[in-house]
């Protein structure tokens, strides 16, 4: 086991929405979807950042709302990108039919799931947030809070029109309230999920105590927990 | 065969402690620890206000050492009430950290009001100004907030020290009304990343901890056994039971376990009690008592 700080060349730099990138870098670690890093931007801080993408090359998503995140959608192809781990457990990986439920960026972790075998419900604030609109359009239903694309609601209103049975996994990412309502949702369903949580990162390594929910570190024994 | 051992007045199942700042800023995480084989737990340091701590990165890491500048964040005592709660019953000694005797009497009467059953002293830690080193390094002010502190609360006082110091002996004696010493705290350090050409930790300077630092942390507790009589806590690097062996016949009655967690988990304290048990079953040993400060000349 090494966290050791390293770095990679960023191979390319997508504009996903006004303020949300992909970021490309050409690394060979190992890992698998639901499991993040932290990455540095030297001089602003570190944030923890779920890969969207685990293969080759690897890929982090940043929807940037705070300084780092800022800084690092502005790099530019060939710039060093700095980072620790991979971290955390990861999705169980199944065969069968997936269905991906998100909100907003939480589909960022999911990103690497999705495949000709999956469904994906995405809820959105509005119609121009969409983020992977190539992989999405056609295997996703949306949802919006304004109507400008999709069903005008939350993901439940769409949840309630699948039928649950036809999924062998279900996969959920996204802010708090929004997990909680799809979790008492399928509480009753015989149905088989995960959740990958978000919480704020510092170690990384299970010893600050800052991601804890429950005395359950996040950063190591997470984020993905099932139901 | 006995593993427990006494600390001034405490008595604890085993000599295995979770050192201040790992783990231990919630109850339920203390508690877990707790059921997972640690015979009581030291809290994060606790200060009067809530305090946010640094930017991040507050560590790096690259085994056999760890560098940290959390930078002493804490929800501030008043907080940290509901945290104790959560506890009730369970061996939690209070970290505490503060500017000046008052400071530190007033919390220590808080965490025995909580129902902590000891207080431990930060005097040392290594990275935020105001705190820990300068205070560390003055003898008067140890010596003070030590006596103070004695004479407000029942409960056992320890004194937790800078290893950051020209004069062990000379800090160690400041500190002597205590009830036991705890050595050692991180020692100052920093890391350059010489890719980005600048220190990695926000902060810059943060205290280096782990297995790196064990061999620091068995010289003082050596040190200041051979020089004192007085109850010693071992900490610094511990990873095993031989780790633990070695801090017991330095002097230590008992050891806090810190940075190790990271890679071994929360299950480390009943791995290391259990080779603890096996040791003193090939070397037939009684008690812990027989071998403690054994290696002392
Ligand atoms: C992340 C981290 C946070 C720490 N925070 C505190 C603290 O709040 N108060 C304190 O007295 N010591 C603190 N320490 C020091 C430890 O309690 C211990 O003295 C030191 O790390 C050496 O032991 P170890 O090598 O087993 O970690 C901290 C150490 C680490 C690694
Ligand atoms: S981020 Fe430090 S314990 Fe999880």
């Amino acid at each position: 086991m090494c966290f050791k700080m390293r770095y990679s060349y960023i191979i390319e730099n997508v504009m996903e929405n006004e303020n949300t990138h992909t970021i490309f870098f050409d690394a060979d670690f190992n890992a698998l979807p639901g499991q993040f890093i932290m990455v540095w931007v030297p001089g602003y801080g570190e944030i923890p950042l779920s890969l969207s993408c685990t293969g080759k090359p690897k890929a982090i998503t940043i929807k940037a709302y705070n300084e780092p995140g800022m800084k690092l959608i502005n790099y530019k192809k060939g710039d060093k990108l700095f980072y620790r781990g991979p971290y955390g457990n990861h999705f169980s990986l199944v065969d069968g039919k997936k269905l991906i439920i998100a909100a907003g960026s939480g589909i960022a972790s999911m990103h690497p799931l999705i495949d000709d075998n999956s469904i994906i419900i995405e809820s959105l604030k509005r119609a121009s947030d969409i983020i992977f609109e190539k992989e999405l359009k056609g295997r996703a239903i949306f949802t919006t809070d304004d109507g400008t694309l999709g069903i005008k609601g939350h993901v439940i209103d769409a949840l309630k029109n699948v039928n649950l049975n036809d999924f062998d996994m279900i996969y959920v990412c996204g802010p708090e309230l929004m997990m909680k309502s799809v979790f008492d949702f399928l509480k009753d369903k015989n149905v088989r999920a995960e959740f990958s949580l978000e919480r704020e990162m510092k170690c990384a390594v299970g010893i600050c105590d800052s991601c804890s929910v429950s005395g359950i570190q996040l950063c190591t024994e997470g984020p993905v927990f099932t139901n | 065969m006995d593993v427990s051992c006494n600390v001034s007045s405490i008595k604890l199942k085993n000599p295995l402690i979770l050192a201040s700042g790992i783990l231990d800023e919630n109850g339920y995480t203390m508690k877990k620890i707790i059921e997972s084989g640690a015979s009581a737990v030291v809290t994060k340091s606790i200060g009067i206000e809530e305090r946010k701590g640094f930017e991040t990165p507050v560590i790096y890491e690259e085994y056999p050492y760890f560098i940290n500048a959390i930078g002493l964040s804490n929800p501030g005592i008043d907080a940290f009430a509901s945290e104790m709660n959560i506890l009730k019953g369970y061996n939690v000694i209070g970290s505490i950290f503060g500017t000046g005797p008052e400071d530190f009497s007033y919390l220590a009467m808080k965490m025995q009001e909580y129902g902590a059953i000891a207080v431990e002293l930060n005097l040392s830690c290594p990275h935020v100004k105001g705190f820990g080193l300068e205070i560390g390094s003055d003898p008067d002010l140890v010596e003070s907030i030590v006596s103070e502190v004695k004479s407000k609360v029942r409960i056992p006082v320890f004194a937790k020290l800078s290893p950051n110091t020209h004069d062990i002996i000379e800090e160690a004696k400041a500190a002597r009304k205590a009830d036991a010493l705890v050595l050692i705290n991180t020692l100052k350090a920093m890391k350059i990343d010489i890719n980005a050409r600048m220190p990695v930790l926000s902060n810059i300077y943060g205290g280096l901890s782990g297995k790196s630092i064990k061999p620091v942390g068995v010289r003082y507790v050596y040190e200041v056994s051979k020089e004192m009589n007085i109850p010693v806590i071992g900490v610094g690097g511990i990873e095993s039971y031989e780790d633990v062996i070695e801090y017991i016949m330095a002097g230590a009655s008992a050891v806090e376990i810190g940075t190790a967690i990271y890679r071994h988990g929360k299950g480390i304290f009943k791995e290391i009690n259990n080779g603890i048990l096996n040791f003193m079953k090939e070397n037939k040993i009684e008690s812990l008592s027989e071998i403690r400060g054994c290696a002392l000349r």
